[in-house]
C-alpha cells in the first residue's frame, strides 16, 4: 500500500477506484458503466434506492462477486479479485448490514475466528483487539460474551473485526438501519475517529439526512448506473432525492383521463399483521376505478408488498374489506380472485412470477390454471397455451428463440415482457402491478407502461406501486403515500412535485397534499 | 442448448454415477480380497430364463415403490414412509382379502382399493401432521415407518394364524387369485399378473402429472412454491392430497406378490422395498420413464447378483454397496450436471444481452 | 438452489436410510466376514464324493456364534466324517421368498443335492421348490410345512427341536439356583419360536418352586435385528432385571445375549446368566466365564450332520422331525464348575421325567 494512501494527501492515487463496471444476471442487468472514486482518507456515500445496484457493486469490490466488465483500482493499482480472501489481503474489509457474529463466542473468539494466523489466538490477540478497541474508543471488552451486547456494541465488534484484519477501506452496508438515533451518532463518531487515522469509509445508504451528515462525497447510483457524485456542501436532501429517482418529472402522458364511476376495488380498513401479531398494513381504505391508476408510493418495507399480497390474497387480513368488482372477496383464496380477473405482476417475478425451469408455455399456465385457453375443464390443454404463448410472444415483443425456451434464459426485460403479456390475457379486471419496470431496460420499460396504458383505456383498473416516481407519476391518475402501513396522503400526479412525495413519504412536514 | 445436448447431459449424469459406482465396488471387492473379475463376470452374464421372470417380477414391485416416492418428490416432499406405507397396506389388504367378503375378481378389485385407502391413510398421518403443525415429513415418515413395523407385527399376531413359526393372515380363496403369466415360453416360473398394476400406475402417473390441472399444480409447487403461491395454488391442499397420493400407490407395491406369489400377509413378506424406491426415483429421476430403467437396473443388479456367493463366493451383500454408491453419486452428478447447465445458460444469456445491446446502439 | 439443497438433503437421508437398511441387515455378519463363505470355508477344500451339500443361511450368515454356527459345525462333521462336498450361501436383508427360492435353484444348478436351509424363513421356498426337484434333497431347520393341505413331501424335511424341553431344565437350574425368588427371561423377538423358550423356561421355574417371580421381557415384536442383534438392548433389559431384584436370567436373543453377560458381570457375584443354542460358557470372555450358570443346548449340529447323513444312506429323512431331550438333540450344558453336583442330579432327575413322559413341557406360554 503506498504512503501516500494512508497520508490521504491531496493529489494521492485514490483509494478505490472502479471504471466501467458492468456485472449482469440471468435476466438482470445490475450494474453497467460504473465509475467511482474514492479518496483516501474520506467518508465516501454510495445512494440510491433499493434495486439501484448499490449492493452487487459492493460485493464486486469485495471480491464476492466477478466484474463482467471494467476495472478496480486500490490505491492506483489494478487488482482482479477472485474471493473475499484476495480483497481483505487489499486491505479491503466489509461490515455487513446482518452481522455475522457468533452468539456463544466471545469477543475476542469472534474477531480471532478465521484470523488465527494474524496474532495467533492468545495474549497477542488480545493485546491487539485492545488496542484497536481504545484507538477508535470502541470500549469494548475482549472477554465478553456477544450475546450480551446490545446491537451498537455488536456492530463494533464488526468493525473491528475488519480493522483486525487490516482494512484500510472499510465498506459499510446499511451501518444504520439497526441502529437507534443514539446509537447512529456514536457510530458516526467512531467512523470519524476512523477517517482521522486514515481509513477510507465506503457508505452505503438511502437515508439522505445521514448521508449529508457524514459523507465527504457522494456518489448516487440510479438503475445500476452512476449518475453523479456531488459533495454535500453543493447539494440539498431534495436535490438529491431527484437524482435518486430521476431528475425530470415527466408530464403525465397518460393523456387525458379514462377514469369511470365504476368502482372495481374498494378496501375497507384493511389490516395485516406479522406472525407476531404486530400490523404491518393498519386501517387503509382505497378505491380503484374501471379505467383508473392508482399508484402507491412510499420507502420500501413501510408495508406496500403487504397492501400487494392481501389484494391478491396471499396474505390474509385481520380486519377489513376486499370488494372486488361488487364481489366481496375477504376470505376467498388467491385462484379465485385471480379466476374473478385479477392480474397480478409481483415484486420479484423469479420467485413468484414465473417457473424459472419450466418452458415459457407451461409458464403461459400459470396463474391461469383453471381458465381457457390452457385449460380445458381438469385438463390442460398444452395445444391451447402454446398457440396463446406465441401470441403474447408476438403482441408484447418477447425475445426468445421460441416457447419451449425456459424462462430462465430470457433476459429479465423480456422475462417480465411475458410476464405482462400473460397477466393481461383473458381480459382481467384489476391489474396489481408492483414496480412492473425495475430491473429492465428501457425499450422494454417503455413496451409495458405502453401496454399498461392501452389496457387502462380498455377500463382496466391497477393498482401500481413502484419506487421509481417517473413511473407512477407517469402513468397515475391518483397517486395515494403509504407510510408505517398506512395510507398517508393523496396526489395529483399532474401537479405534485417530488418535494410534496419525498416529504409525504419520509413522514416530514409537507405542503397539504393537492 | 439444443435438445440433443441437453439430452446428452442429462444423460451424462447417470453414465458417471454408474462408473463410479461399479470403481467403487471394484475397490471394495479388491479390498476385500475378492475378485472384481468374477464379481463383474456373474453380473453382467446373461439371465437364466426363469431370472427374466424374476426380474419382470422385481422391476414391477420397485417401479410402483419409486412411482409412489417420486410422487411426492415432484413436489419437494420427500415421503420416506413409502416403507410403512406399503406395509400397511399390505396387511391391511391382505387381512380384508382374507376375509372373503366379496367373491372372485370383486375381491380382488376391492382389496387393491382398501390397500390405496390404507397406504393413503398411513401417508394422511404425516400429511395432516405437516399442514396444521409444521412437522417435517421426512422426520413424521420415518417415524411413521418404525410405528407400522411394530404395528403390523403386533397386529399380525393377533389376527394371523400360526403356520410353523410364523403367523400368516387367512389365505385369500383361490378364486380371487391373479393368475401369473408366462414370460419365457416353456418356463415354470410365472409374471404377477398384477405386476401390470406396474404399467397402469406408470401411464396414469405421465397422465395426471403432465396433461392435468392437478399434475400442473404439483410441478409448479415443485419448482417454486411461492410462484405457485402467487398462482393461486393451495399448497396446504397439495401437500395433503400428494402425500395421500403417495401413500395410495405404496399401497399398490405389495398387491402382484399378495395375488400372485404368497396368497397371505406372513412374516416372511418382504421388507426394505420402500427404501429401496426412494432410491429407485433418485436414480429415475422422478419421471415415469426414468423410474421404469431405474426399476429394471435394481431388479436386475438384485437377480443378478444372487448366485454370486455359490458361483464365485463373493457375499451377495456386496450389491448394496453398488446400489448405495450410485444413488449417492446419481445425486452428487445430477448437482454437477445441474450446475453446468446453469452456467452454460448464463453464459449465453450473457451474449445473448451483449448480441441486443449492440443492435441498439445500431439503430437507437 | 434451496430447491436443490432439500432435495440433496432428502437425497442423502433417503441413501442413508436405505443403506442402514441393507447395513443392519448384515450387521450380524459384522464380525463374521472375514470367515464368511468367501475365505476359510471347509467348503474350499472339501473335495469328498460324499453327499454335495448346499447350506443356506439367513441374513447374517456364519459368525453369530451361536445358530448359524452350529449349523455349519454340523456341516464340518458331515465333510470329515461323510466325505461330503458342500457350499454355502446367505439370504439378503428384506427379501422375498422368490429370491429364497432364487437361492436354492441356484445351489441345485451349480449340482448340490443336498439342501439345507438355516432358519424356517426357508421353509416356502423348500416347499415351492422340492416338486421341480425330486432328486434333491431339502431339510429346513425350525421349519414348517406351509401348504394349505399339510401334506408331506417325500424330499423335504422339517428339522424341529424341542427347545422348550431344554429351556425347562434351565429354568429349573434357575429355580434351583435363585436366592431372591426372582428369576428372568429376555427373549429377541416375540414370536412362537422364542416364545416357546420362555414357556419351557417358566415351566421349569415354577416346577421347581411355584413362587418364584419370573420377568419376561422381549426386545423386539418381530424385528430380527432389534431383537437378536442388539447386545445394548439385551443389557439394558438385563440390567433392569437385575436391579429389580433377579439374580439369574435367561436369554434367547441370539447375539443380544452378549449384553446380558455384560449385565451379569457388572451385577457382580451372586448373580447369573444362562445361555442358549451353544454352551456359551466355552465361548464367553474369562471374565464372564463364572457367571454363566450354564446353557440350553439346541443341537443344530446334530440336526444338519444327520440330515446328511440320512441322505447319504438313502434313507433320506421327511416330514417333521424333532430333536428332543430323549435323543440328546436338547439338552443343558454342564462346564461351569460352579453348577454344583446336586443342582446337578436334580436336572437329571428332572431330564428323566421328561423323558418319561412324567412331565409334559408346555410349548407356549
Amino acid at each position: 500500500m503506498s504512503p501516500d494512501a494512508v497520508a490521504g494527501g491531496g493529489n494521492a492515487a485514490p483509494a478505490v477506484r472502479l471504471t466501467g463496471i458492468a456485472k449482469r444476471f440471468p435476466g438482470v442487468v445490475a450494474n453497467s458503466d460504473v465509475d467511482v472514486e474514492i479518496r483516501p482518507g474520506t467518508v465516501h456515500a454510495l445512494v440510491g434506492e433499493n434495486g439501484a445496484g448499490k449492493s452487487t457493486l459492493m460485493k464486486i469490490l469485495y471480491g464476492v462477486q466477478k466484474p463482467d466488465e471494467g476495472t478496480i483500482s486500490i490505491a492506483g493499482e489494478e487488482v482482479a479479485f477472485a474471493s473475499p480472501a484476495d480483497a481483505i489481503a487489499r486491505g479491503i474489509g466489509m461490515v455487513f448490514q446482518h452481522f455475522q457474529l457468533a452468539d456463544n463466542l466471545s469477543v475476542l473468539e469472534n474477531v480471532v475466528l478465521g484470523a488465527e494466523r494474524l496474532h495467533g489466538i492468545g495474549a497477542r490477540a488480545r493485546t491487539e483487539i485492545e488496542r484497536i478497541s481504545a484507538a477508535y474508543g470502541f470500549a469494548l471488552d475482549p472477554d465478553e460474551l456477544v450475546e450480551t451486547l446490545g446491537v451498537g456494541q455488536r456492530q463494533r465488534v464488526e468493525i473491528v473485526k475488519v480493522l483486525y484484519r487490516g482494512a484500510r477501506v472499510i465498506i459499510l452496508d446499511e451501518p444504520t438501519a439497526v441502529l437507534v438515533p443514539q446509537e447512529v451518532d456514536a457510530l458516526f463518531a467512531n467512523l470519524r475517529e476512523l477517517k482521522s487515522e486514515g481509513h477510507t469509509l465506503v457508505f452505503i445508504s438511502h437515508k439522505l439526512d445521514e448521508v449529508l451528515a457524514i459523507a465527504d462525497e457522494i456518489t448516487v447510483l440510479r438503475r445500476g448506473t452512476t449518475v453523479a457524485t456531488v459533495t454535500p456542501d453543493t447539494v440539498t436532501a431534495h436535490e438529491l432525492a431527484e437524482l435518486m429517482v430521476g431528475a425530470e418529472l415527466p408530464t403525465p402522458s397518460s393523456g387525458e383521463s379514462t377514469v369511470t364511476d365504476r368502482t372495481v376495488l374498494e378496501v375497507r380498513g384493511l389490516r395485516v399483521d406479522d406472525a407476531a401479531g404486530r400490523a404491518l398494513l393498519d386501517d387503509v381504505d382505497l378505491v380503484i376505478r374501471a379505467g383508473e391508476v392508482l399508484g402507491v408510493a412510499g420507502v420500501e418495507g413501510n408495508g406496500q408488498t403487504e397492501l400487494v399480497e392481501a389484494v391478491v390474497g396471499m396474505r390474509s387480513a385481520v380486519a377489513g374489506t376486499i370488494v372486488l368488482a361488487g364481489t366481496d372477496v375477504t376470505r376467498r383464496g388467491t385462484r379465485e380472485r385471480r379466476e374473478s380477473g385479477v392480474g397480478y405482476i409481483p415484486e420479484d417475478r423469479q420467485r413468484h412470477g414465473l417457473l424459472l425451469d419450466a418452458a415459457l408455455w407451461e409458464n403461459r399456465i400459470l396463474g391461469h390454471q383453471t381458465r381457457p385457453p390452457s385449460v380445458r375443464g381438469l385438463w390442460l390443454d398444452r395445444g391451447g397455451a402454446r398457440a396463446d404463448t406465441e401470441r403474447i410472444v408476438d403482441a408484447y415483443d418477447v425475445r426468445t428463440p421460441g416457447v419451449d425456451t425456459t424462462a430462465r434464459a430470457l433476459s429479465g426485460g423480456n422475462q417480465q415482457k411475458f410476464l405482462v403479456g400473460r397477466e393481461m390475457s383473458g381480459d382481467p379486471v384489476l391489474l396489481v402491478a408492483s414496480h412492473p419496470t425495475r430491473g429492465v431496460d428501457v425499450g422494454a420499460q417503455a413496451a409495458i407502461w405502453e401496454s399498461i396504458r392501452a389496457a387502462r383505456r380498455r377500463g382496466l383498473a391497477v393498482l401500481l406501486v413502484s419506487a421509481d416516481l417517473d413511473e407512477l407519476i407517469g402513468l397515475s391518475d391518483t397517486i395515494r403515500v403509504v407510510l408505517r402501513g398506512r395510507l398517508a396522503g393523496t396526489f395529483d400526479p399532474r401537479t405534485v412535485t417530488p418535494l410534496e412525495l419525498g416529504s409525504a413519504m419520509t413522514g416530514a412536514d409537507a405542503s397539504e397534499p393537492a | 442448448m439444443t435438445t440433443v445436448r441437453r439430452l446428452m447431459v442429462g444423460a451424462a449424469a447417470p453414465a458417471l454415477a454408474f462408473v463410479v459406482a461399479a470403481a467403487v465396488t471394484s475397490v471394495v471387492l479388491v479390498a476385500a480380497g475378492d475378485s472384481p473379475a468374477d464379481f463383474w463376470r456373474v453380473l453382467l452374464s446373461a439371465p437364466d430364463p426363469r431370472d427374466y421372470v424374476a426380474i419382470a417380477n422385481a422391476t414391477a414391485v420397485l417401479y410402483l415403490s419409486g412411482l409412489a416416492a417420486a410422487i411426492g418428490f415432484r413436489m419437494n416432499l420427500f415421503n420416506i414412509g413409502v416403507e410403512g406405507q406399503y406395509r400397511v397396506a399390505t396387511f391391511a389388504g391382505a387381512v380384508f382379502a382374507g376375509q372373503a367378503l366379496l367373491p372372485g375378481a370383486l375381491n380382488t378389485a376391492a382389496t387393491i382399493l382398501v390397500a390405496m385407502a390404507a397406504g393413503a391413510a398411513w401417508a394422511g398421518i404425516a400429511a395432516l401432521l405437516r399442514v396444521l403443525r409444521g412437522v417435517s415429513e421426512v422426520i413424521s415418515t420415518i417415524m411413521l415407518n418404525a410405528i407400522a413395523v411394530s404395528l403390523v407385527a403386533f397386529l399380525l399376531q393377533k389376527v394371523g394364524r400360526r403356520q410353523g413359526e410364523t403367523f400368516r393372515t387367512d389365505t385369500i380363496p383361490e378364486s380371487s387369485w391373479v393368475p401369473s403369466f408366462p414370460l419365457v415360453p416353456g418356463e415354470s416360473s410365472q409374471v404377477y399378473g398384477l405386476a401390470l398394476l406396474a404399467v397402469v400406475a406408470g401411464v396414469g402417473f405421465a397422465v395426471l402429472l403432465n396433461r392435468t390441472r392437478f399434475g400442473f399444480d404439483l410441478r409448479a409447487t415443485g419448482h417454486s412454491e411461492s410462484a405457485a403461491v402467487a398462482s393461486g395454488v393451495n399448497v396446504r391442499r397439495m401437500v395433503v392430497y400428494t402425500l395421500l397420493l403417495s401413500g395410495a400407490v405404496a399401497g399398490l407395491i405389495g398387491m402382484p406378490e399378495l395375488f400372485g406369489g404368497s396368497h397371505a400377509y406372513g412374516s416372511t413378506i418382504q421388507t426394505g422395498i420402500g427404501f429401496t424406491g426412494i432410491a429407485v426415483a433418485l436414480l429415475g429421476r422422478n419421471h415415469p420413464w426414468g423410474i421404469a430403467v431405474a426399476a429394471l437396473i435394481f431388479g436386475y443388479l438384485n437377480q443378478q447378483a444372487s448366485p454370486l456367493g455359490v458361483t464365485a463366493d463373493i457375499s451377495t451383500e456386496i450389491i448394496a454397496v453398488t446400489q448405495g454408491v450410485v444413488v449417492l453419486s446419481v445425486v452428487i452428478a445430477y448437482e454437477v450436471v445441474r450446475r453446468y447447465r446453469v452456467r452454460a445458460e448464463q453464459a449465453e444469456v450473457a451474449r445473448q444481452l451483449r448480441r441486443e445491446r449492440g443492435a441498439q446502439a445500431v439503430s437507437p | 438452489m434451496r430447491h436443490s439443497a432439500r432435495l440433496a438433503i432428502g437425497a442423502v437421508a433417503a441413501a442413508t436410510l436405505a443403506l442402514s437398511g441393507c447395513a443392519s441387515g448384515d450387521g450380524g455378519s459384522g464380525g463374521g466376514d472375514e470367515d464368511a463363505a468367501a475365505s476359510e470355508s471347509i467348503c474350499d477344500s472339501a473335495d469328498g464324493d460324499g453327499p454335495a451339500i448346499g447350506l443356506a443361511y439367513d441374513v447374517g450368515g456364519v459368525g453369530d456364534q451361536s445358530f448359524n454356527d452350529s449349523a455349519y459345525a454340523g456341516l464340518e462333521k458331515a465333510v470329515e466324517e461323510l466325505d461330503a462336498t458342500c457350499e454355502e450361501a446367505e439370504a439378503q436383508a428384506g427379501e422375498d421368498d422368490a429370491a429364497r427360492e432364487e437361492r436354492l435353484r441356484t445351489l441345485i444348478d451349480a449340482g448340490y443335492d443336498t439342501l439345507i436351509g438355516v432358519g424356517y424363513i426357508y421353509s416356502t421356498a423348500a416347499y415351492n421348490v422340492a416338486p421341480d426337484y425330486p432328486e434333491v434333497s431339502f431339510g429346513v431347520i425350525d421349519g414348517f410345512n406351509p401348504t394349505e393341505s399339510q401334506e408331506d413331501l417325500p424330499n423335504v424335511a422339517n428339522i424341529n427341536f424341542a427347545a422348550n424341553e431344554a429351556s425347562f431344565l434351565v429354568g429349573a437350574a434357575a429355580g434351583l439356583t435363585t436366592e431372591t425368588d426372582n428369576v428372568g427371561f429376555i427373549g429377541g423377538t416375540n414370536t412362537p419360536l422364542i416364545q416357546g423358550f420362555e414357556a419351557g423356561y417358566v415351566a421349569g421355574v415354577k416346577e421347581v418352586d411355584p413362587t418364584i417371580t419370573v420377568q419376561t421381557q422381549y426386545l423386539a415384536q418381530e424385528d430380527p435385528v432389534k431383537g437378536f442383534e442388539n447386545p445394548a438392548g439385551g443389557e439394558t433389559a438385563a440390567t433392569g432385571m437385575y436391579d429389580n431384584g433377579a439374580d439369574v436370567v435367561y436369554h434367547a436373543a441370539g447375539k443380544s445375549g452378549l449384553g446380558l453377560f455384560d449385565a451379569v458381570e457388572r451385577a457382580g457375584q451372586g448373580n447369573w446368566a444362562i445361555g442358549v443354542d451353544s454352551d456359551q460358557y466355552l465361548t464367553a470372555d474369562k471374565s464372564q466365564k463364572p457367571f454363566i450358570l450354564t446353557s440350553a443346548l439346541k443341537r443344530i449340529d446334530t440336526g444338519v450332520f444327520e440330515f446328511a447323513e440320512s441322505v447319504d444312506s438313502g434313507k433320506q429323512l421327511s416330514g417333521y422331525v424333532t430333536y428332543d431331550l430323549a435323543d440328546g438333540g436338547v439338552d443343558y450344558s454342564t462346564s461351569n464348575p460352579k453348577l454344583s453336583q446336586d443342582v446337578i442330579d436334580q436336572l437329571d432327575d428332572y431330564k428323566q421325567q421328561v423323558i418319561s413322559g412324567k412331565i409334559t413341557v408346555p410349548t407356549e406360554p
